[in-house]
């Protein structure tokens, strides 16, 4: 940490921890001073649509190196538009064909990255 | 200083950066039009892009394209559907919904338009006649006064920017705990990795504004439904009578120079001069009870305001290395990631830079009254698209350009996680943006802060006995006391 005259690695870091333990306690007292009632985190169920987008976002994260971008890209968009939010069938499908060639235009075609085509290596 | 100018115009006038200031402006346009999906987190998005983009001229011009279209699509929305499509048009909403309930949309939008203009010009050539000045003076900048500056910021941000000043001072400490994680900027200690071989670089500038303002911005978004109700009548007459002219020309003027002065404040922005500039109006009007019943002042004011702070809050960017809001944080990641060193040496290093980002302001300021006047209608047919499509594209957008970076999955991770921290402070009401300043200054801060201190050997007197810092820290000091005395006084009142 070193000291005032020759301030180490830890120095900053330990005076913003105890300025955030000053202000969480701050916070926490002027909350409960005042008494407010709490209301509910969730209210009715709303939890259930960002907790289905993390959802997919993690399945996105785990099968996106071995089935490859595309498909996975695709499947994401099916789901998402017809789990989480109920679109028309055949919006969904031109939807989703239409995001993965584009997406696969900008990135793969226009900016040279290179993600990751799974077994559809050719 | 006309010289740069005049070459800035040259680069800015090449086919590259004219369609890539095209490219911006209209990006600008739409999140600024659609509710949910502000300037930052659209900066952020294209973060990833800017890697691939060629010269950093092009790249940034794009991105301050998008900062200030934005602020012109914004009032669409709030005159529209009553929905503020951008932070900075809050308080179009008021006045510019009533005008459209009265059938007085097409002036409404008209005035904004054109106020957003004259006051972005008048901002742009403010841009260009303080910046150069301002660079020189910064070079007298030690660490010292360079502390008390980020200082100042940080603070006046929060005092400034969010709700409760206690929040927003705990998002800035955790966006500077966050700056500090990977190797230590003096002595080379690996801090706060957790073993995480991929930390040792820091926490990612991009994968952490992508989770917070992409991610975290979807996540809150999808507990409500978003629908929108459109005013569906034709809209008419967008060339504002001599009678409505008459009336707002003032409040434009007003606007351009409280927008332009807040802008340059460190931690002003466009969304507090909005919020000054209607107040100025109310107070200065010979008919305050017209506000909120369909003011045109109360719609040319704020819009005007917004865009003069927007091409204002360029200048702390460009001359002092300090930027002063979340979307201009964002492109001071930007430039650091062409390895462009923003500060006060980027003028006379980097004039092309400098100066091909100015004048492409003027000719973007061209390019948006054009969109906005004649086109507003077909912006407008935007709004039909549902966020139920908009969201999973923005979030794959999200996945695919953190991907790109660095070409491994641990990056989608770290912005899921991210994106679920920034969801949950949204919630509890904690405004990501302080903690994204934080994170950019955080580096600055902490350098400034130890090489002062070694400088001095130990003695923080060394903050207060250097005329230019001494002068930031009294400021500092009166600014938290004034803080504290409106605190208690609001107390004493409430009870």
């Amino acid at each position: 940490m070193g000291r005032l005259k020759h301030p180490g690695p830890g120095f900053l870091p330990f005076g913003l921890a105890i300025v955030l333990i000053i202000l969480s306690l701050f916070l926490i007292f002027s909350k409960w001073k005042k008494g407010i009632a709490s209301t509910p985190f969730w209210p009715h169920r709303t939890w259930l649509r960002p907790l289905l987008g993390v959802a997919i976002l993690i399945f996105f994260a785990l099968v996106v190196e071995w089935v490859g971008f595309l498909i996975t890209t695709f499947i994401f968009l099916m789901i998402w538009m017809g789990v989480i939010e109920r679109v028309r069938w055949r919006t969904i499908m031109s939807i989703s064909i239409g995001t993965t060639a584009a997406l696969y235009l900008i990135f793969v075609l226009l900016l040279d990255v290179p993600l990751p085509l799974g077994f559809l290596k050719w | 200083m006309f010289q740069g100018l005049a070459n800035g115009f040259g680069i800015a006038f090449s086919l590259t950066n004219l369609t890539f200031a095209l490219i911006g402006v209209l990006l600008g346009t739409i999140v600024g039009i659609l509710p949910g999906l502000g300037p930052a987190a659209t900066i952020s998005l294209l973060l990833p892009l800017s890697f691939k983009i060629g010269s950093p001229v092009t790249s940034i011009i794009m991105m301050a394209g998008i900062f200030y279209g934005a602020m012109y699509g914004g009032s669409t929305t709030s005159i529209l559907v009553n929905i503020p499509g951008e932070a900075a048009s809050v308080v179009t909403c008021i006045d510019g919904y009533q005008m459209a309930l009265k059938g007085r949309a097409g002036p409404a939008l008209g005035i904004a338009a054109i106020g957003s203009f004259i006051a972005g010009t008048i901002g742009v050539i403010g841009l260009t006649f303080v910046a150069p000045p301002l660079a020189e003076f910064a070079l007298k900048f030690g660490p010292p006064e360079y502390f008390a500056l980020t200082l100042l910021g940080l603070l006046m941000a929060t005092l400034l920017g969010g709700s409760s000043v206690v929040k927003g001072l705990i998002m800035v400490v955790l966006g500077l705990l966050l700056g500090s994680v990977g190797l230590d900027p003096i002595s080379g200690a690996i801090r706060f990795t957790w073993g995480f071989f991929m930390l040792q670089e820091g926490v990612d500038f991009v994968t952490l504004a992508m989770g917070m303002f992409g991610i975290g911005e979807i996540l809150i978004n999808l507990e409500k439904e978003l629908t929108t109700e459109l005013v569906t009548r034709k809209i008419t007459h967008l060339w504002p009578t001599l009678k409505d002219w008459a009336e707002s020309k003032w409040a434009i003027l007003r606007g351009s120079f409280i927008g332009f002065f807040v802008g340059i404040l460190p931690g002003g922005g466009a969304v507090i001069s909005s919020l000054v500039s209607y107040a100025v109006e109310k107070k200065v009007s010979k008919h305050p009870e017209e506000f909120g019943k369909g003011a045109i002042q109360g719609v040319a004011g704020p819009e005007s305001a917004n865009n003069a702070a927007a091409s204002a809050s360029f200048i702390p960017l460009l001359t002092l290395g300090i930027p002063g809001n979340a979307a201009i944080a964002m492109i001071f990641a930007a430039l650091l990631i062409q390895g462009v060193q923003p500060g006060p040496f980027l003028i006379t290093e980097h004039p092309d830079v400098f100066w091909g980002v100015v004048a492409s302001m003027y000719i973007g300021n061209v390019m948006l009254l054009i969109l906005n006047l004649p086109m507003v209608g077909v912006w407008v047919q935007l709004l039909r698209v549902p966020y139920a499509i908009l969201a999973p594209i923005i979030v794959l957008f999200c996945c695919i350009g953190v991907y790109s970076i660095r070409n491994t999955v641990f990056d989608i991770w770290v912005m899921g996680i991210f994106g679920v921290i920034g969801y949950f402070f949204r919630k509890v009401d904690m405004e990501p943006g302080p903690l994204i300043l934080a994170f950019v200054l955080g580096p600055i801060l902490e350098r400034s802060l130890r090489q002062a201190l070694l400088i001095s050997a130990g003695s923080p007197f060394i903050f207060f006995s250097r005329p230019i810092s001494g002068a930031m820290m009294g400021f500092l000091i009166l600014f938290i006391f004034i803080q504290i005395v409106r605190t208690v006084r609001g107390k004493r009142i409430r009870d």
